[in-house]
C-alpha cells in the first residue's frame, strides 16, 4: 500500500518524457533520470554511518550499564555530527617520508568502491538502483578493491607498524574474501540467478520461503557468510589490523582529519552494505514474514537490515579479539572446508528435490 | 565503436606492455608489463567475440581461462622472486 | 559522437596513459597503483563488450587477488626510500622501437583485413551461456586449468617456506 516503487516510477517517467518534450534524445533523459537516482543513493550511503555511528555508541554504553553521549542535543543526536565537524576542521598531518600522492589517493581508493556496491541492491520491490543480471558478483568484486586502498595506506604512513597494520588488514580481507563468496553460492544455485531483485523476489510468500530456512544449508550459509562478513569489515572480533592497543590504531595511524573521517565512514557503510546483502540473500530483503500484509517491503528491508546491523554491534561489544594467526586458521581451515561441503549439500538437495 | 577501435587499443596495450617488458630493470617491473601483455590478448578475445560472433560467447570462455592462467604465472612469478631476494 | 563512442575514447585513454604510468614509473608501488587502474578500466571495457561476468571475474581475481599479492611482495621486500634510481634500462630505446614496429604491424593488418561497419550491441545476458560452454564443450580444459591452479598453489607454498636451519 505504501509502495515506495509506483509514485518513484511515475516521477521519473514524467521526468524522462519531460526532457523528451524540451528537445534532449531520449538516451540523454534516462541518463539523466539515472544520475538523480545515482546521487540519491550516493547521499543516503553517505548518511547512513552518522546514524550507524551514533546507534553504536549508544547501544554499546547499554550493554555496557551506562547511557553513552547525552549531551549534545537531546539525548545526545547531535554527537556524531559534533563529531564529524571538529574532523573537518583538523589539520591534515602528511608524515615526511611518506608519499604525498599515494597518502591522499588511499583514502580514495579505500572509500569510493562502498558507493558503486549499492547501486544493484533492490531496497524493496523494484528499488534497485541497477538491477544488474551479475549483481552479486559485481557487488563482491567492488568490495575487493577497497583491499587495495588498505595498503596504500598502510604503505604511504612511511611508519613501520601502520605497513605491519596494512599487511594484515589486506591479508584478512583478501581470506575472508573466500568464504564469503563460497557460501552465497548455495544461494545461487538455488534462486539460479546471479541478479539479486530476482534472489530476493525468490523468497516470496513468508517466513518459510525465505532462504535462511532451508534445512541445514541455508543456516549454515548464513552463519558463514554473517562471520566472514565481520572479518571483511575488520570488526571486533577479527579487529587486529585496527586494534587501539595492539598497533596504535593500525593502518589509519597517520591519518587525521577528514581521512580518517572518511575511513571511518567507509566502514560503517561496509557494515550496512554487509547487512543489506544478508537481507536479500538470506533474510527475503523486502518481503514479510507472510505472504501479503500491508507493511511496505522497503520498511521490511530497512527493519532486517538494522537487526543484522545490531548482531554485528553485539559482536563487538560480546566476543574478545582473535590472534592474527588464529584468525587465519580460523578461515583455511574450519570457514573454507565448510563453505565447501555446504555447495555440495546444496547440489544434493537441488537433485533430490528435482529443482530446474 | 567498432571492432577496429578495440583492437587498435589492444595492439597499443600490447605494444606498451612489450616495451616495459625489455625496458624495465626490476622483476617486479617485468612481471607487471606481462600483465599487461596478458590484458591486452584478453581485450582481444572479448572484441572479437562480441562483434563477429555475438550469439556465441566462446571467445568469453577464452578469456576465463586467461585469466586464470596469468594468475597462476603471477603468483609462481612472485614466489620465484621472494625466494631470489631472499638469498641475495 | 555517441555516448558509447565518447565513453569508449575515455576508457581508452585511461588505459594507454595507466599503461603508461606502469613501465615508465620510477616507484615500482606507484606503477603497481597504475596497473591496479589499468585492470580496473579493462574490466570496464569488458562490461563495454557485453561481458559483464568477465567484467566482475577481472575484479574480483585480478585485482582482488593478483594485484593484492604484487603489493605484498612489492612492500615486504622493497623499502620505500630506495626507488630513486631510473628504472629503465640500456635497451629501452631498442624496446620502444620494436614495440612500435610491432603495434604497427598489428594496426595494419587490422585494418587491411577487417571491414569497419558496427554491428548493433545486443543486450543478452551471457553469464548462463558461458556457464553451458564451461561446463560443456570446454570441461576438459576447465578441469586442467583447475588443476594448473593446484600446481601453481602447491608450488608458491614450497617456494615461499623459510629455510629451517
Amino acid at each position: 500500500m505504501f509502495e515506495l516503487a509506483i509514485p518513484l516510477r511515475a516521477f521519473f517517467d514524467s521526468l524522462r518524457t519531460q526532457l523528451v518534450g524540451l528537445g534532449f534524445t531520449p538516451l540523454e533523459a534516462w541518463a539523466s533520470s539515472k544520475l538523480i537516482q545515482t546521487s540519491v543513493t550516493v547521499a543516503c550511503v553517505l548518511s547512513v554511518p552518522l546514524i550507524l555511528v551514533y546507534g553504536e555508541r549508544k547501544i554499546s554504553a547499554f550493554m555496557q550499564a551506562r547511557i553513552g553521549p547525552m549531551e549534545t542535543g537531546p539525548w545526545g543526536i547531535l554527537q556524531t555530527l559534533a563529531d564529524g565537524l571538529k574532523l573537518f576542521f583538523k589539520e591534515d598531518v602528511i608524515p615526511n617520508g611518506a608519499d604525498r600522492l599515494m597518502h591522499t589517493l588511499s583514502v580514495i581508493i579505500a572509500v569510493a568502491p562502498v558507493f558503486v556496491c549499492f547501486a544493484p541492491i533492490p531496497f524493496g520491490k523494484d528499488l534497485a538502483v541497477v538491477p544488474l543480471d551479475t549483481g552479486i558478483l559485481f557487488v563482491f568484486a567492488a568490495s575487493g578493491l577497497s583491499t587495495i586502498g588498505i595498503v596504500c595506506a598502510g604503505w604511504a604512513s612511511a611508519n613501520k607498524f601502520s605497513i605491519l597494520g596494512g599487511i594484515r588488514a589486506a591479508a584478512q580481507m583478501v581470506s575472508y574474501e573466500i568464504p564469503r563468496v563460497l557460501s552465497v553460492v548455495p544461494v545461487i544455485m538455488l534462486a539460479s540467478t546471479l541478479n539479486l531483485s530476482t534472489i530476493a523476489d525468490a523468497q516470496a510468500g513468508g517466513i518459510l520461503h525465505w532462504f535462511i530456512a532451508v534445512p541445514i544449508i541455508g543456516q549454515l550459509a548464513f552463519i558463514i557468510f554473517l562471520i566472514s562478513s565481520v572479518a571483511e569489515t575488520n570488526r571486533l572480533p577479527f579487529d587486529l589490523p585496527e586494534a587501539e592497543s595492539e598497533l596504535v590504531s593500525g593502518f589509519h595511524t597517520e591519518f587525521s582529519g577528514m581521512k580518517f573521517a572518511l575511513f571511518f565512514l567507509a566502514e560503517y557503510a561496509y557494515v550496512f552494505l554487509s547487512a543489506a546483502l544478508a537481507t536479500t540473500l538470506f533474510l527475503g530483503g523486502g518481503h514479510g514474514w507472510s505472504a501479503g500484509g500491508w507493511i511496505p517491503s522497503w520498511f521490511w528491508f530497512l527493519f532486517k537490515s538494522c537487526g543484522i546491523v545490531l548482531l554485528f554491534f553485539w559482536f563487538r561489544w560480546t566476543y574478545p579479539r582473535l590472534r592474527v594467526d588464529r584468525l587465519m586458521s580460523f578461515c583455511w581451515e574450519f570457514l573454507l572446508p565448510l563453505s565447501l561441503i555446504n555447495i555440495v549439500l546444496t547440489a544434493v538437495w537441488i537433485v533430490f528435490k528435482g529443482m530446474p | 565503436m567498432t571492432l577496429l577501435h578495440v583492437l587498435v587499443l589492444s595492439a597499443v596495450l600490447f605494444a606498451i606492455g612489450l616495451f616495459g617488458l625489455l625496458s624495465r630493470r626490476n622483476v617486479l617491473g617485468m612481471i607487471m608489463s606481462l600483465e599487461l601483455l596478458f590484458n591486452a590478448a584478453a581485450i582481444n578475445f572479448a572484441a572479437f567475440d562480441h562483434f563477429l560472433y555475438p550469439d556465441r560467447t566462446l571467445g568469453q570462455g577464452f578469456v576465463l581461462f586467461v585469466i586464470a592462467i596469468a594468475a597462476a604465472e603471477a603468483v609462481i612469478g612472485l614466489a620465484l622472486v621472494l625466494k631470489l631476494y631472499r638469498h641475495e | 559522437m555517441t555516448l558509447s563512442l565518447g565513453i569508449f575514447y575515455a576508457f581508452a585513454a585511461l588505459i594507454v596513459g595507466g599503461a603508461l604510468v606502469v613501465v615508465l614509473a620510477r616507484d615500482v608501488f606507484r606503477s603497481a597503483i597504475a596497473l591496479a587502474g589499468v585492470l580496473v578500466l579493462v574490466a570496464g571495457l569488458f562490461g563495454l563488450l557485453n561481458a559483464d561476468f568477465l567484467a566482475a571475474a577481472q575484479l574480483l581475481v585480478y585485482v582482488g587477488g593478483v594485484l593484492v599479492l604484487m603489493l605484498f611482495v612489492i612492500m615486504l621486500l622493497l623499502s620505500p626510500q630506495n626507488q630513486l634510481r631510473h628504472q629503465t634500462n640500456k635497451q629501452a630505446i631498442s624496446a620502444a622501437l620494436m614495440s612500435g614496429v610491432t603495434a604497427t604491424f598489428l594496426i595494419v593488418q587490422f585494418y587491411a583485413f577487417l571491414r569497419s561497419d558496427a554491428p548493433a550491441m545486443e543486450g543478452q545476458p551471457s553469464t548462463a551461456a558461458l556457464g553451458r560452454l564451461l561446463m560443456g564443450e570446454f570441461l576438459v580444459p576447465f578441469e586442467v586449468v583447475s588443476l594448473v591452479l593446484l600446481a601453481a598453489l602447491v608450488g608458491a607454498v614450497y617456494l615461499s617456506r623459510e629455510e629451517r636451519p
